[in-house]
């Protein structure tokens, strides 16, 4: 359990001097109990489920950090500890699908067009600001991808942002793999730009298939050495392995979701041809401006998409883009996240989303979902966070009006049942972090900066 | 053509006003088909299915229709200077409003198109108080780019009016969602970037959409201007901020040293040659005589302090721009007395601030008295003029009073510009800029219903609501 190794400081003047001294060692040395209570009722508020509408008097009730009942009333036992949320507004924690944060300028492998054994974990920086200001903003789950200058890019990693706990205690546990693929603009421009391969899309694509190419040729080797091992073939030889070929066979074994970073229509007809041509599944197209011109062909693949609310124009394959993409996306059947792709954005995920009641008309909870529910499918932990339903993780923000409103702004961020952000607290407004936070100087937008140029 | 904005002597905006009010009465309703923009018919090549019905919208250059005389009723008038009429009439005439007041005492002309109002908002149209718009199309295209001249820091003579793109598809996007004002500026790259224009985001042509050219001059001082000095392998002066202010001041110094001599040179008894025209020192005149503002760009404390300091010593006229790093400052900048454009609200705060520090900066400069306006300038990837009412609203999240949010998108910027005699209120006799939406005009979630500019309903359509339309009807299922 996370919660024993909290670090717990009362006195923020104090602890952030203690925080500085300490924080090495007392982060790691912390055993005490920790005081998360067992039972938490927060009760009086208006209760935004993401799944099963809104209960405009209801109550939550957290056992263990997970959600035990929610409702008009709850069972909770007596000695509950209880919060009164009167007049406030209740909803899943946001997540984010797609983050750059906390990467420093590690953003980009871009030395080769495909590069699927970097793991961005090994770049994931736990102390960053950019992570901080998200958690403010009510988001609990980000998916921290490789950016968009490789054709096949790295390996994601799943954080919950409990800012302030060692870098071990802020990965998603046994959240699934992701990995990143982009096409369009970012790879060629990046390897155009030096007279390399890919410089077009057609560049782009045909790398893709000879990656995959490369990969079946590794697996029949494999095949074929456990093959003899499995009828004691002493001449059996073990293939080199190879870490690269190994996470392009995981892509064509279905043991990593496919996020593909991609903006025309035309290319996602491609995308998917070339994922059924290889016998894969894209999990979700990020961008995606123009889908609702291909909506009603994507729907019934079940990729989803993560898009923006309404940047535009940043580069010929944004021109395209429409306010109403994600709304008439989400209206020819296709699943519909919005997501940050910035560090600024992320702050205010709640307000794209309201603007989706602008755009197209989406009702409220279908508005909360597609920055909740569907950005969770997306990361594949639909099952575990995205809504207020029993047995899912206490990922909850407590707001002072309705979120989708512009005057929304989260008061208190719960994960796991425990209380992370309140920003009713002097100083940062976090409970668990007290010390110096690093600053990347990078804006966490890939495609502002160039696909990693 | 009466249109001669390059002229040095700015027009009166009643001049510029006056002008396209007369455009717009059809004078010159004879131009021809509409010019696709290049930018768009490029794309169009590309997608043979998109772009290829421009409605009424695209271009700027057609379809603007006289205005009309038009009451809009029962609707929520925000008035900016005289408070809220809950069911109000509003009277447009001539391009002007002609009457405002409670439905019980103000009297709906005849003859008026009626615009029914009931339950909605009716506010003045919002004033962007910095922009690009016209400056470039597709924002990573340098074809389409002409945001500002880099190959110096002193470029007092470049003028935005003479890059400014009337036909953008980006004016129309912006202003179905209420926005009917702006200030053009150059990008923030040099010391002295070029000279800023106020236009209006409908019209039959460029010259009916600047309304004030050079209305005025665009400083910075931040350490992000050194770039040409302190780029990889350059040796080119200045490198630093020292070189920076030391180049302004010389700048200033060299300008009056021209007046002195220009007036010597004036002098009926002076012999020798005439004095030779520096279009670089001509334009720095007026603002050395503080006839005009300059808007001075700067985002840390110090560096505040450093441009204000110049500004003091060669009596500029300023309105400070930006100072999102500058919360341990309020106070002295409300004792500077000028005008500040704040923000952007989401410029991110330094490492190991509070979230909400730049969030709460509108709220703390206008509590300390300052007159404040916000602007969809950003340095980060949001810059969008549709989205400036979001600012305000964000601002009054974190403690501004929603007055002073309205006031800072209209009227306030309006002032600061020196036009607020004509913009940015609900009063008669001022332009008739008028948005009709359906709540709250700062929410994410309102939707604007119709804009007037100089009191004609503009179309509330743009290249995006063309490619909306051109696709529902082929991927939506039918009910």
């Amino acid at each position: 359990m996370l919660s024993n190794t909290n670090l717990r400081m009362k006195r923020p003047a104090l602890g952030l001097l203690l925080g500085l001294l300490l924080a090495p060692f007392s982060l790691r040395a912390q055993t005490k109990a920790p005081d998360v209570p067992l039972d938490l009722v927060i009760k009086n508020a208006t209760v935004m489920t993401a799944s099963h509408g809104t209960i405009s008097r209801g109550s939550v009730w957290v056992h263990q950090g997970k959600i035990a009942g929610v409702g008009v009333t709850v069972s909770a036992p007596a000695d509950a500890t209880v919060i009164d949320a009167t007049g406030k507004f209740l909803t899943p924690g946001i997540i984010d699908p797609h983050s750059h944060s906390a990467l420093g300028d590690d953003v980009n492998e871009a030395t080769s067009p495909v590069t699927p054994s970097m793991m961005m974990i090994d770049a994931f920086d736990n102390m960053d600001s950019a992570l901080y200001r998200a958690l403010a903003a009510g988001v609990t789950t980000e998916l921290l991808l490789h950016g968009s200058a490789n054709v096949i890019g790295g390996q994601a990693v799943v954080i919950k942002n409990k800012f302030g706990l060692p870098r071990d205690q802020m990965l998603f546990p046994n959240a699934p793999r992701s990995i990143k693929f982009a096409s369009g603009e970012n790879p060629k421009r990046v390897y155009g730009h030096r007279n390399e391969l890919p410089s077009t899309r057609m560049g782009n694509f045909e790398v893709m298939r000879q990656s995959f190419e490369d990969a079946k040729a590794y697996m029949a080797s494999w095949d074929a050495y456990n093959a003899k091992v499995a009828r004691n073939d002493k001449d059996a030889v073990a293939p080199k392995r190879d870490l690269k070929l190994e996470a392009l066979a995981d892509v064509l074994r279905g043991k990593l979701l496919v996020q593909i970073h991609c903006y025309r229509a035309d290319e996602f007809l491609t995308e998917e041809a070339i994922a059924k041509q290889y016998g894969y599944k894209i999990r979700a197209f990020h961008h995606a401006l123009e889908m609702y011109k291909v909506g009603d062909q994507i729907a019934p693949t079940g990729t989803a998409i993560a898009t923006f609310a309404d940047w535009w124009g940043y580069k010929d394959e944004a021109w395209d883009a429409i306010p109403w993409n994600a709304t008439m996306s989400m209206r020819e059947g296709v699943r519909v996240a919005l997501k940050s792709d910035s560090n600024d954005y992320v702050r205010r995920l709640n307000q794209e989303a309201g603007k989706m009641i602008h755009y197209g008309g989406a009702s409220e909870e279908e508005a909360l979902q597609m920055i909740t529910l569907n950005p969770a499918w997306i990361i594949g932990v639909d099952d575990r966070v995205g809504s207020i339903d029993t047995g899912k993780d206490a990922d909850l923000v407590v707001w002072n009006v309705d979120p989708l409103s512009i005057y929304a702004r989260a008061e208190k961020v719960y994960i796991d049942g425990e209380l992370f952000f309140d920003s009713s607290l002097p100083g940062f407004g976090t409970t668990q972090f007290h010390g110096v936070m690093h600053s990347s100087g990078f804006s966490g937008a890939d495609d502002e900066d160039g696909g990693g140029l | 053509m009466i249109f001669t904005y390059w002229q040095p002597d700015a027009r009166s905006v009643e001049k510029w006003i006056a002008a396209s009010i007369l455009a717009a009465t059809g004078l010159f309703a004879c131009l021809g088909p509409q010019r696709v923009h290049a930018q768009a018919a490029a794309h169009s090549k590309a997608h043979p299915t998109s772009a290829s019905t421009p409605g009424p919208d695209g271009p700027n250059t057609t379809a603007v229709t006289p205005p009309q005389l038009v009451a809009i009723t029962g609707g929520k008038l925000l008035t900016i200077t005289h408070g809220t009429i809950e069911n109000g009439v509003i009277v447009l005439e001539n391009g002007k409003i002609a009457a405002v007041g409670p439905a019980a005492s103000t009297k709906v002309p005849k003859d008026a198109q009626v615009f029914n109002a009931k339950g909605m908002t009716v506010y003045p149209g919002l004033f962007d108080a910095e922009t690009q718009l016209g400056l470039f199309e597709v924002e990573s295209d340098e074809n389409s780019n002409d945001r500002v001249e880099k190959s110096d820091e002193i470029f007092p003579q470049m003028r935005v009016v003479d890059a400014f793109h009337a036909e953008t598809a980006r004016i129309p996007i912006e202003r179905i969602n209420g926005v009917t004002n702006a200030i053009v500026a150059p990008a923030p790259e040099d010391s002295v970037a070029g000279q800023d224009a106020l236009i209006q985001l409908y019209g039959k042509d460029r010259n009916a959409m600047i309304l004030t050219p050079d209305i005025a001059l665009a400083m910075n001082f931040q350490g992000d201007v050194r770039r040409r000095g302190s780029a990889p392998g350059s040796s080119k002066f200045p490198a630093t901020r020292m070189g920076l202010a030391s180049q302004l001041r010389q700048t200033f110094l060299d300008t009056q040293n021209y007046m002195a001599e220009k007036a010597e040179a004036a002098k009926p008894d002076h012999k020798g040659p005439q004095a030779k025209i520096d279009l670089k020192f001509e334009a720095l005149i007026p603002y050395l005589k503080g006839e005009k503002p300059v808007v001075f760009g700067a985002y840390q404390s110090y560096e505040v302090e450093v441009a204000m300091g110049i500004a003091k010593e060669f009596n500029l006229k300023v309105i400070l721009n930006h100072v999102t790093h500058a919360q341990d400052l309020l106070d002295t900048i409300a004792s500077y007395n000028v005008p500040v454009i704040v923000g952007s609200i989401y410029d991110a705060p330094e490492a190991n601030e509070r979230y909400d520090a730049v969030y709460s900066l509108p709220a703390e400069l206008e509590k300390r008295g300052v007159k404040i306006a916000l602007s969809s300038f950003s340095d980060g990837p949001t810059a969008d003029s549709r989205n400036l009412p979001y600012a305000a609203g964000y601002a009054v999240a974190y403690g501004l009073p929603y007055d002073e949010a309205m006031k800072a998108i209209t009227l306030n910027p309006a002032e600061m510009f020196g036009v607020g005699d004509k913009l940015g209120s609900l009063d008669v006799g001022k332009v008739a800029n008028v948005v009709i939406a359906n709540g709250d005009p700062l929410d994410v979630r309102t939707s604007v219903q119709q804009v007037f500019i100089e009191g004609t309903a503009i179309p509330m359509t743009s290249r995006q609501t063309q490619l909306r339309d051109q696709y529902l009807p082929l991927t939506q299922k039918p009910k």
